[in-house]
C-alpha cells in the first residue's frame, strides 16, 4: 500500500491516507492517482478551483518526502507552477502529481494561501 | 470596500452568491449568464480570470470553472459564457438556471491574465467560447496606453465552426474599426479542423513571415490543439514566458 501523509500549514490536523494506486481513480477531478484524486477520494479536501485541469494553482502542494516517487511534471504544470506563491524546488500541483509506486511514502504540505485567494475579491 | 478574509488552502474557499440577472443565448448550445452580487457589490478580477461555480450533482457538490467574459470596469452584472458538452452534467445544470436563481461560487481564480496593455506586439488566439477570457483582456489592452508613440499591434484570430459561434463578432469588428492597432481575424472551419487551421494561420503570421521573436501570445481553447500552438510558438524561438495559454 502507498502512503500519503498530509500536513496543513494552517494548523489543521495531519492526515494519513493508505491506498492502492492500482485502484485509481478515487474521485473525478485531477489526473487519476494524483495527490488531488487520492485526497478527494478519501475525504480530505484540497482546493482545485479549475476542477483539477491544470489551469490554476490552488492545488499547489510542497512535497517533503518522496518527490522522486511522483510521476514527472509536464511543461504545462511547470508553466502553471511558475505562478504559484511560495514556490519551492519540490512544489507540485496536486491535480498533476501522480503516485504510481505501490510502496511510495509521500509527505506533503498544503500551503496556507494561494495566489488567487489573497486578493480582495469584492468591493462596494 | 468589503474584504473577504483569505481562507486556508486546507479548508474550503470562501463562497459568494450571485443572482442570475439575465440570460442570453448566442446559439442553441451556447449561453451567457449575467450575474450580480448581493447588495450591489462589485466583483474585482483581472481580465482572463474565472470563477469556480459550485454545482450540486446528486449527493455531492463539484466546482467547475467559468471564465468571466465581461470587463472588470463594467459596474453592472458580470458575464460568463459556456456551451453544452455531450455528457456534461455540470453544464447541463448551468443550462437549467433561470433569471432570479442564485449561484454559489468562489474566486476569482486563474493566472492566465492580462492586466495592462502589452508593451510589444501581441497575438491572441481563441476557439469558440474560449474567446470569453480573451474578450476582457483585449478591452484592457486597448483601453490602457502603454507608452508614448504608436501602441504595439494586437491581432486576434478567433475560430469557430460557423458564424453563430463566432461570439462577440460584431463587437470585436467594431473594436478593430476604432483602434488602429487592433486587427480581428474571424475564421470559420469545420470543428475537427479548427486547430489545424489555427496552427496554419499562426505559423504563417508569426513564424514564417519574419524573424521577429519579441511578440507575446495569449492562447485559449480546448484540448491538445492549445498545446500544439504553444509548442509551435515556443519552438519557433519565442520566449517561454511570452507564450501564455489556458487549456480547457
Amino acid at each position: 500500500m502507498a502512503k500519503l501523509r498530509i500536513q496543513f500549514e494552517n494548523g489543521d490536523p495531519e492526515k494519513i491516507i493508505e491506498f492502492d494506486p492500482a485502484k485509481a481513480p478515487f474521485h473525478h477531478d485531477g489526473k487519476p492517482g494524483s495527490i488531488l484524486d487520492v485526497m478527494l477520494g478519501h475525504g480530505v479536501h484540497l482546493e482545485h478551483a479549475c476542477g483539477g485541469n491544470c489551469a490554476c494553482t490552488t492545488c499547489h502542494v510542497i512535497v517533503r518526502q518522496g518527490f522522486n516517487k511522483l510521476g514527472e511534471s509536464s511543461e504545462q504544470e511547470e508553466d502553471m507552477l511558475d505562478k504559484a506563491p511560495g514556490l519551492t524546488p519540490t512544489s507540485r500541483l496536486g491535480c498533476q502529481a501522480v503516485i504510481e509506486d505501490p510502496d511510495a511514502e509521500i509527505v506533503i504540505t498544503v500551503p496556507r494561501y494561494t495566489i488567487n485567494q489573497v486578493s480582495e475579491a469584492v468591493e462596494e | 470596500m468589503t474584504a473577504e478574509p483569505p481562507p486556508a488552502a486546507g479548508a474550503k474557499g470562501a463562497t459568494l452568491g450571485a443572482r442570475v440577472e439575465k440570460i442570453f443565448d448566442h446559439a442553441s448550445d451556447t449561453r451567457s449568464l449575467f450575474l450580480s452580487l448581493a447588495g450591489g457589490k462589485h466583483l474585482r478580477f483581472i481580465p482572463g480570470q474565472f470563477i469556480s461555480i459550485l454545482i450540486p450533482l446528486g449527493d455531492e457538490t463539484r466546482s467547475r470553472p467559468y471564465s468571466i467574459a465581461s470587463d472588470p470596469e463594467h459596474r453592472g452584472p458580470f458575464e460568463i459564457c459556456f456551451n453544452r458538452v455531450a455528457g456534461g452534467r455540470g453544464v447541463a445544470w448551468m443550462f437549467e438556471r433561470r433569471v432570479g436563481d442564485t449561484i454559489d461560487f468562489s474566486g476569482p481564480f486563474g493566472a492566465f491574465t492580462l492586466d495592462r496593455a502589452p508593451e510589444v506586439e501581441a497575438g491572441f488566439i481563441a476557439e469558440g467560447t474560449a474567446i470569453a477570457p480573451i474578450r476582457p483582456m483585449l478591452k484592457r489592452a486597448l483601453a490602457s496606453s502603454p507608452r508614448e508613440g504608436a501602441p504595439p499591434r494586437i491581432h486576434l484570430i478567433h475560430a469557430a465552426p460557423d458564424r453563430e459561434h463566432l461570439l462577440y463578432a460584431s463587437e470585436l469588428g467594431e473594436m478593430a474599426k476604432k483602434a488602429s492597432n487592433f486587427s480581428y481575424e474571424p475564421v470559420i472551419a469545420p470543428a475537427e479542423k479548427i486547430y489545424d487551421r489555427l496552427f496554419e494561420l499562426a505559423q504563417a503570421r508569426w513564424v514564417l513571415s519574419d524573424a521577429d521573436r519579441t511578440r507575446q501570445f495569449y492562447i485559449c481553447g480546448v484540448g491538445k490543439g492549445v498545446i500544439r500552438l504553444r509548442d509551435l510558438l515556443r519552438g519557433a524561438g519565442y520566449e517561454r514566458r511570452a507564450v501564455h495559454y489556458e487549456q480547457w
